[in-house]
């Protein structure tokens, strides 16, 4: 202790130079407060901007056709005559289709990784399955359409419509001719493309259930299904569907990987074989290229309109999903 | 509260004094108009059961609480006769004049050497060779220097949960504290230690002022001069540590000194 | 027992199908990844790096367009690392409970997951329109606004896992906040915070979306930020749907280079994350 006392001998701090030492950092700490807030504003804004400029933008397009702009299905840009309703129809179509596909799929890996799983297996394998999430959409495009696309043409397609083909009512669904690409083949793409979304998220909600609640179920002497099906399931139920509805707005908003595949076609067919469009494969194809106001006015619009049904979807998702991470803090 | 016999705890110079003080967790009352002295340059124990108060307590006399939203505290808190709990008041001071040692030991991610100096260059511009000084003097005031004076520039996650314990203590000792807050200090640590640590403690009185929150009474008689026992709340009894371990004239404190709860 | 058999059947079948599709999810990537280095792998000789990208029917490589997805992706993460980790700051340690935090907290969560495409409308609108030409800007304007919502939701979730302990131990050595955010929470997040900005360089160097109308492309070497400038997202998807061999070659390839390096980035991300974890 000898150095201590010697130390202090030579030097006693007053609490008037601490005052001083610290009044230098009141600054730099009101600067650092204000700079963080400024930057979170910015967020705000900036989605503020984003809808303030394509409402501006879809001006034009809103004044010249109204709300039929939403329901009509022609888009001709050599009379100037545009209808959202191939767009909106198809945008919707290939993401249910998606969904249909990839709930059942996502929730079934997310069982298996959290259930059934064996422990050292689980990470590389949810890691593999997140790598789908991490692949750019425009490779799956390339690859739709080059090796999944010509795939379906040849062996899939054509099994599907000899299968429905005398079913009345779902002949109509699926009927030819087999082009490979169309809105199936889109919403297919989308499947796997969100599919680790919903496994992953449902996974983590899986992770909310407490353990005790599990156990005393397997206690009862419950097998896995029953565990997962009375147990886990209704317990998460409100993170899954928050969880869908994210993969939703994902696949709501999927450009490139649609593009490929779609056949960019404006209309609405009952055939899911058919080629289509979406909102987001008509603005990325077509915008560029777009001469005149209107037209550029119209996609902009279809622009606003995709942007208000994501919003809404994703509002959902995280609404019910704010819900289950309170019910997992509790 | 009752005071033990055979002390005048009056005619020693009191550091803190605690009046009247009242805490909440938002709409929940967790001390009960607490009134005590803390004697400058002596060890003072806070003991009870847990959920007692003690570290509420502890707590409060660095302003701790307002790091959380709902915490409040009335009453007074004087520090050299100065309130501290007035809205004015400045933290930053009064946190580097009242330091605290945590139960687990937290050193901070960055080389050992740093641990000490960042906080010393806080409050004082000087030169390399005088910091080197002072980082040495905190280190040998915490018994440390001889384990680390070969890796000042290691992590200082890389000690053992003694060293990095004292590398704490080291760490508030170098801003020069009036006060020294001890939240059960030893929890995590093994007996060793705990005992390095506690021969610590008797070592910084002849500086600072000390208060420590501790769930062991074998560590309360060991280090502190004078003892406070609480209970839901309430500051049951508080005197001299000997008078409470041998004749404490409370019940309750009787009690759970003699182990009976708690 | 015939109940019991039944209800063991039945749990046998529905976790059959679970490994079903876990090996499902498996396939594709398989399949995907397999088809691209089949595809792509021939072309990944040096003259994809040293030359540039060729006129139809020509020989070629991808030099302009690597260049302007390396430039465009560098200076979108210069600006949106930032302004995101700022604003994450904010959320995590000033705003904390607030009503404002909860909103922009929730606002930014949907422009995480918001179509880039809009995003790209959106910078046509205010940049490319009002300055009269694509340019190289525009394209980095976008894609930076694409880093900011990845980045601000990373640093607060980082921040979070700051032990509170840390905070409590750094305010008692007198520690301005400011001061115990810079030199100790992002010290102690360093691991995380890195892996956000990882996991943004491998979001924006796939988008192709909001480059189409804001960079454009470029044919030619170009480093001029006030002109168009070609990257690897868009020359693939030009010359995948061209109808020249040589375009298509070169598309393969170019979609091995990017998925190669946003896969090795998620990968270094996530065992960065992992790290942080343990330790």
């Amino acid at each position: 202790m000898v150095d201590l006392v010697a130390q202090g001998a030579v030097e006693t701090p007053t609490v008037f130079d601490r005052a001083k030492a610290l009044a230098r950092f009141k600054f730099g700490d009101r600067f650092f407060h204000g700079l963080t807030f400024t930057a979170a504003i910015a967020v705000l804004i900036l989605l503020g901007g984003v809808i303030v400029s394509l409402i501006i933008g879809s001006i034009p397009a809103i004044q010249e056709f109204g709300f039929g702009f939403l329901v009509t299905e022609v888009w001709n840009p050599v009379t100037d005559k545009y209808g959202a309703g191939a767009a909106i129809f198809g945008t919707l179509a290939t993401s249910i289709i998606a969904m249909v596909i990839a709930v059942p799929i996502g929730v079934g890996i997310a069982i298996f990784l959290s259930e059934l799983c064996p422990q050292p297996l689980r990470q590389p394998i949810g890691i593999a399955i997140e790598l789908l999430a991490g692949i750019p959409s425009i490779i799956y495009g390339i690859w739709g359409l080059f090796i999944f696309a010509p795939l379906l043409q040849e062996y899939i397609e054509p099994s599907i419509i000899a299968f429905f083909g005398p079913i009345p009512g779902l002949n109509m669904l699926f009927a030819g001719p087999p082009y490979g690409i169309g809105i199936f083949t889109a919403g297919f793409i989308l499947a796997i493309m969100v599919l680790p979304f919903i496994s992953s998220i449902s996974r983590d909600v899986f992770a909310t259930v407490p353990p005790v609640l599990k156990e005393s179920a397997y206690g009862l002497g419950f097998t896995t299904r029953e565990v997962v099906g009375n147990v886990v399931i209704p317990y998460t139920r409100v993170g899954i569907i928050g969880g869908v509805m994210l993969a939703l707005g994902r696949a709501l908003g999927e450009t490139m990987a649609v593009t490929f595949v779609i056949g960019n076609a404006h209309r609405i067919s009952t055939s899911v074989l058919a080629p289509g469009t979406t909102i987001s494969a008509t603005i990325a194809n077509e915008f560029t290229e777009a001469v005149g106001s209107l037209y550029t006015s119209a996609l902009i619009e279809l622009g606003l309109i995709l942007f208000v049904i994501t919003f809404f979807v994703l509002a959902i998702a995280r609404y019910m999903l704010m819900r289950i991470e309170k019910k997992g803090a509790r | 509260m009752t005071s033990s016999n055979g002390t005048e705890p009056g005619s020693l110079p009191t550091k803190i004094t605690v009046k009247d003080l009242r805490f909440f967790y938002g709409d929940s009352l967790a001390l009960k108009t607490i009134n005590l002295s803390i004697y400058a340059n002596k060890v003072t124990a806070l003991i009870g059961p847990s959920g007692c108060g003690k570290s509420t307590l502890l707590r409060v006399m660095n302003r701790m609480y307002d790091l959380y939203p709902r915490q409040r505290a009335e009453g007074e808190v004087l520090l050299d006769g100065e309130n501290i709990l007035t809205p004015g008041q400045d933290l930053n001071l009064l946190r580097a004049r009242v330091g605290m040692v945590f139960q687990k030991p937290t050193p901070f991610p960055m080389s050992i050497y740093d641990n000490i100096a960042f906080g010393i260059k806080l409050y004082h511009k000087v030169s390399k060779s005088e910091l080197d000084g002072r980082v040495e003097t905190a280190l040998r005031g915490a018994a440390l220097w001889g384990e680390v004076k070969e890796k000042l520039q290691d992590s200082g996650l890389s000690l053992s949960g003694g060293q990095q314990q004292r590398l704490c203590i080291a760490r508030t000792v170098a801003i020069q504290p009036e006060v020294i807050l001890f939240d059960e200090p030893c929890s995590a640590l093994d007996p060793i230690s705990t005992a390095k640590v506690e021969e610590l403690i008797d070592e910084l009185t002849e500086k600072y002022t000390i208060a420590i929150v501790t769930h062991s009474m074998q560590q309360a008689a060991r280090v502190s001069s004078y003892t406070a026992f609480m209970y839901l709340g309430e500051l049951i009894e508080f005197g001299k540590t000997q008078t409470m371990f041998t004749a404490p004239e409370n019940r309750q404190t009787q009690d759970y000194i003699t182990g009976r709860f708690g | 027992m015939s109940l019991y058999d039944a209800r063991r059947r039945k749990n046998a079948f529905y976790v059959t199908l679970c490994y079903a599709a876990s090996a499902f999810g498996l396939a594709w990537l398989i399949w995907i990844l397999g088809a691209l280095i089949m595809k792509g792998a021939p072309g990944l000789v040096p003259a994809t790096f040293t030359e540039m990208t060729p006129a139809p029917g020509n020989t070629g490589g991808l030099l302009n367009a690597i260049v302007g997805s390396l430039i465009m992706t560098i200076v979108a993460v210069l600006v949106g690392t930032p302004i995101g980790m700022l604003a994450g700051t904010y959320l995590a340690e000033y705003g904390n409970r607030s009503k404002l935090a909860f909103v922009i907290r929730f606002i930014n969560d949907i422009l995480l997951s918001a179509p880039s495409i809009v995003i790209g409308l959106f910078v046509y609108q205010i940049v490319v329109a009002p300055m009269g030409h694509f340019s190289a800007i525009a394209g980095m304007v976008a894609l930076a606004i694409i880093v900011i919502p990845v980045v601000v939701r990373t640093t607060e979730d980082m921040l979070r896992l700051v032990p509170s302990q840390l905070r409590e131990a750094s305010a008692a050595l007198g520690l301005p906040k400011s001061m115990v955010i810079q030199k100790i929470a992002y010290k102690a997040a360093r691991a995380g915070l890195t892996t956000g900005v990882l996991l943004a360089i491998a979001r924006v160097s796939g988008e192709t979306a909001p480059l189409l109308f804001t960079a454009l492309n470029n044919q030619f070497y170009a480093t001029d930020l006030n002109a168009p400038m070609s990257s690897l997202p868009v020359v693939i998807f030009q010359f995948a749907l061209s109808p020249y061999a040589d375009w298509q070659q070169l598309a393969w390839t170019g979609a091995l280079i990017i998925t190669m390096t946003v896969l090795a980035l998620s990968i270094i991300a996530r065992v960065l994350g992992s790290q942080r974890k343990k330790s």
